[in-house]
């Protein structure tokens, strides 16, 4: 049942993103459900849960955008490895650390996809417009994360109740 | 058989003074059971009134989504009339085919359309819109497919400019806008050039108008020129394209 659910919400958010988000989109640039996505099981789940869910999130993004395929699985899967490994070390709490967090993760992301790039093309987009759409990049996700993480706290909360009730009524 | 009693023309003394008491009450009455009368009418108008008022505004709901409804449809049918019409004009055999979604990456610049190898769409096929090229087929599906958009940063068109004939290469940036790279020095571009496909390269066929130059930049030291070139089709507002079939 949890998996049924997990698909749905992937095709959801997958859908999402390569739909309507391109209706907020700011100066051309989208936040990235999968990376907020990717960090927020990252300090959910154990540490190979987070790298899973980051590996299983960004081969879908790569499947469903025109790149190579295999940058968004690697960072993706490099970023919920790192904070899962992290998670113990920080607290995950409140906007400013999850703001942060998403910030770095951004960054992260932009330049595994820059460096691959410029290796496998040896010419990748050019450094002042990526730095220029990175930071705004970095800064959109930043500011919708940590509300996102409020919905998905919620979401998460209302799961468990669910299915505490679904199992203490069939027991 | 009538009886009439006469009368004097003037009122009697018990006559004057019994108005005079009696007609404030009958006003008094009069007018608080007009008032009542008046206070249920008004009551049971109002009653349907609101009854009223909620019905037209279901209608008026109902009829602002027709009127939107067919305000997009007008649209669609225009834009659709003029893919259709630029088509017949160029002679291109192509299928039309709607926008579904979008990259679902920041970093690259790719359309999904809704046909596929089904409707015979193929890898490497060219899609542009009226007002110029958008990009290229890169992976057919059997119901959409994937277009790579010309300002993507993988993306290279060999073109040449309409007026002087030099050609170069128009390659993506990953945002708005691409740059025409390998124009020599000595070649006299200027601002508002338009920038044609060259043919060579065996994706895009020759004459589609691929942008306008926007900036140019001869530096003092190099072999080439530094031309930024603006796609002539809206690629941040593509709806409906045309897949040419070839």
């Amino acid at each position: 049942m949890l998996i049924l659910i997990f698909f749905i919400y992937l095709i959801l958010i997958f859908s999402l993103q390569t739909t309507l988000l391109d209706l907020f989109s700011f100066g051309g640039v989208t936040p990235d459900l999968a990376l907020i996505l990717t960090v927020y099981c990252a300090t959910l789940l154990r540490e190979n849960g987070g790298i899973a869910m980051g590996f299983g999130l960004g081969f879908v993004q790569d499947c469903l955008s025109g790149g190579i395929l295999g940058i968004n699985t690697l960072s993706k899967s490099l970023i919920g490895f790192t904070f899962a490994t992290l998670k113990s070390k920080l607290v995950v709490e409140g906007f400013v650390p999850i703001a942060a967090f998403l910030f770095v993760s951004s960054i992260v992301d932009g330049l595994v996809f820059y460096v691959a790039s410029l290796i496998l093309f040896k010419s990748g987009t050019p450094w002042g417009i990526l730095f220029s759409n990175l930071l705004v990049f970095a800064i959109y996700n930043a500011l919708i994360g940590p509300v996102l993480f409020y919905f998905m706290d919620k979401n998460k909360n209302w799961l468990i109740r669910r299915f505490s009730k679904m199992e203490n009524s069939s027991l | 058989m009538t009886l009439n009693i006469k009368r004097s023309q003037t009122p009697f003394f018990f006559e004057t003074a019994l108005l005079w008491v009696v007609s404030p009450v009958q006003n008094l009455f009069t007018n608080t059971v007009k008032s009542i009368s008046e206070t249920v009418d008004h009551y049971f108008q109002l009653v349907d009134t609101s009854k009223e008022n909620k019905n037209l505004e279901r209608r008026v709901k109902g009829l602002l989504k027709q009127n939107h409804d067919l305000r997009e449809k007008i649209l669609l049918l225009t834009r659709l009339g003029s893919l259709s019409n630029y088509q017949e004009q160029q002679e291109l055999n192509g299928i039309i085919s709607r926008i579904i979604g979008r990259d679902a990456t920041q970093w690259g610049k790719m359309v999904f359309i809704d046909k596929g190898t089904q409707d015979g769409v193929a890898e490497n096929f060219v899609v542009v819109t009226q007002e110029g090229v958008v990009g290229h087929v890169i992976q057919a599906g059997w119901n959409s497919s994937k277009v790579l958009l010309i300002i993507d940063s993988r993306s290279a068109v060999d073109a040449l400019f309409q007026n002087s004939r030099v050609s170069g290469v128009v390659a993506g940036t990953g945002s708005n806008q691409c740059f025409m790279k390998y124009v020599p020095i000595t070649a006299q571009v200027a601002i508002g050039d338009e920038v044609l496909s060259s043919g060579l390269g065996g994706i895009y066929p020759k004459g589609l108008k691929l942008g306008t130059v926007s900036e140019v930049t001869k530096a003092t030291q190099g072999l080439f020129q530094e031309i930024t070139v603006v796609p002539s089709a809206d690629l941040t507002r593509l709806e409906e394209v045309l897949v040419l079939l070839s």
